[in-house]
């Protein structure tokens, strides 16, 4: 058997933002958790960590922003695939406790270029950006202008979309790098290919329309 | 490949027990928090608008002196400011009203502040350790009388807050706060809340027998204030809120923290479980003569 055949799932430029914007996201993550959970704020006291945190968001906005100009197209796409459910979807979330306890892959759907999973994340990564760089804003630039009830109940809008977001990494975190079965996850993150194999198995739908399009 | 995977899963494992065994100290439990301890009296009728407490205040703390203020023009609370008159003119007269923190029993900006900045003496009043000030703002935000002032700069987020600490390292050493000291007619007396409750309403009996329509405010507001009044107009005349409450968001935050203290427990131990389970599956599948043997292995 010669090199297994690998095809391509994330552009160079993907991968690259992908980890800038990880970046950005953890520190504002561990920056805001420490105003969060009671207890571990000793860290902020200061001010510092408040400092950080808003030269992270800079950076976790501007690198979408630069990524959206660099490739509409794809971020259109992304969007839009982000947005779109179906039957796959139930049936995929119906079948997925099985295939992820079990490794029953009998039940699973063929999947597009992502799955329900990823969706669900993308979904939650879109929407908790929108909540957090609105409460966000409203608490850094119109402090002084809003009332102390809408400044309030930001704080509370920024608190759920952290929960979210941080539940959810942590499950994203979980299947990208541990659980036992994503084992290229990881690797398509870092140099972009999967196997053909994997590109089979994971994403059926997908791996169909692409070796068309090379057929 | 795979060592560091490991590697991984042990530091990811160690983070978890880590937080686990780090008992999160509820937002709700409020340590010292109590109505009874020390605190303020004062009373309207007695203010003869000196400015004296203004000015010990500034003088004790450190604070950037000014001229005696106009009552038309009365300076607000700021960074340089902790205490201050809300003068109203009644006829021909100025009856002042002292404005300064009023140190809450339930004080809303003890729950939100994230670092400990502000917590409650055991004396009552709530205390201020600016060293560990966060300039978070959420102190002057939830504040329902708006008492904490913010030196920040917009952009940066860089700040600190300021208030009236009940001049509290003079009450811990069994002092009077400087403004009550200072008062020349007893306007602002400093004594136990209990006694000064029981001497506040003597106050306002023999007020109302003389006539005037006299309120006595901050006995149950807030669980109780540690600077209670004597007034002889509406609480609102005097800027004083009536009813002032801790603002729901505060509750609503206190529930999601414990909400999410929670849910990071129960996900982190489903991801646990679901490990060992699709490990072991995992493994069973990839024993010789299991259908996948060799090729699922990486690089």
């Amino acid at each position: 058997m010669s090199e297994p055949r690998v095809v391509e799932r994330f552009k160079k430029r993907t991968i690259w933002f992908h980890w800038i914007h990880t970046a950005a996201f953890i520190v504002l993550l561990v920056t805001g958790a420490i105003l969060f959970f009671p207890g571990i704020g000793a860290p902020a006291e200061g001010g510092v960590t408040r400092v950080i945190h808003r030269i992270a968001v800079v950076i976790f906005v501007i690198a979408p922003v630069v990524y959206c100009f660099l490739n509409p197209r794809m971020v259109l796409h992304f969007i839009k695939e982000t947005l779109t459910w179906g039957k796959d979807d139930i049936e995929w979330v119906q079948a997925a406790p099985f295939y992820y306890f079990g490794g029953d892959e009998e039940k699973m759907p063929p999947q597009g270029h992502v799955n329900t999973g990823q969706k669900m994340w993308q979904l939650i990564v879109l929407g908790t950006g929108v909540l957090f760089l609105v409460s966000g804003a409203v608490m850094w630039f119109l402090k002084d202008i809003v009332s102390p009830g809408i400044f309030q109940w930001s704080v509370i809008v920024h608190d759920v979309a952290f929960l979210l977001a941080f539940l959810m990494l942590l499950v994203h975190i979980y299947l990208g790098v541990i659980h036992p079965r994503m084992t290229e996850s990881l690797r398509s993150m870092w140099d972009g290919k999967i196997s053909d194999k994997y590109a089979r198995s994971h994403y059926g739908k997908w791996y169909e329309e692409i070796s068309k399009g090379e057929g | 490949m795979e060592i560091s995977r490991k590697d991984f899963l042990k530091a990811s494992a160690g983070a978890a027990a880590l937080m686990l065994l780090k008992p999160p100290t509820s937002a709700l439990a409020k340590e010292s928090q109590t109505k009874d301890g020390m605190a303020m009296l004062v009373d309207v009728t007695k203010c003869v608008n000196c400015w004296w407490c203004y000015a010990a205040c500034k003088n004790y703390n450190g604070l950037p002196e000014t001229i005696k203020p106009d009552p038309e023009q009365p300076p607000p609370l700021s960074p340089d400011i902790w205490t201050t008159l809300k003068p109203i003119k009644k006829g021909d007269e100025w009856h002042s009203r002292k404005l300064a923190c009023n140190h809450c029993t339930d004080a809303a900006c003890v729950s939100v502040c994230p670092t400990g900045a502000l917590s409650y003496n055991k004396l009552g009043f709530v205390q201020y350790d600016k060293d560990k000030c966060s300039g978070c703002g959420y102190c002057a935000e939830f504040c329902p009388f708006g008492i904490p002032q913010m030196e920040s700069n917009r952009i940066t987020g860089v700040a600190v807050m300021n208030k009236c600490t009940f001049c509290q390292d003079r009450v811990s050493n069994g002092e009077q706060p400087a403004c009550a000291a200072a008062c020349p007619t007893g306007a602002i007396k400093f004594g136990k809340r209990a006694e000064l409750v029981k001497e506040g309403k003597e106050r306002i009996a023999t007020l109302s027998e003389s006539g005037t329509e006299a309120q006595f405010y901050g006995e149950k507001e807030l669980g109780g204030l540690h600077v209670m009044y004597v007034l002889d107009d509406t609480p609102q005349a005097y800027g004083l809120p009536v009813n002032p409450e801790v603002p729901p968001p505060v509750l609503v935050r206190d529930v999601i923290k414990l909400f999410g203290v929670g849910t990071m427990i129960v996900v982190a131990a489903g991801l646990g479980l679901n490990y060992i389970i699709a490990r072991k599956e995992q493994m069973t599948r990839e024993l010789p003569g299991g259908k996948n043997t060799k090729k699922e292995k990486r690089d």
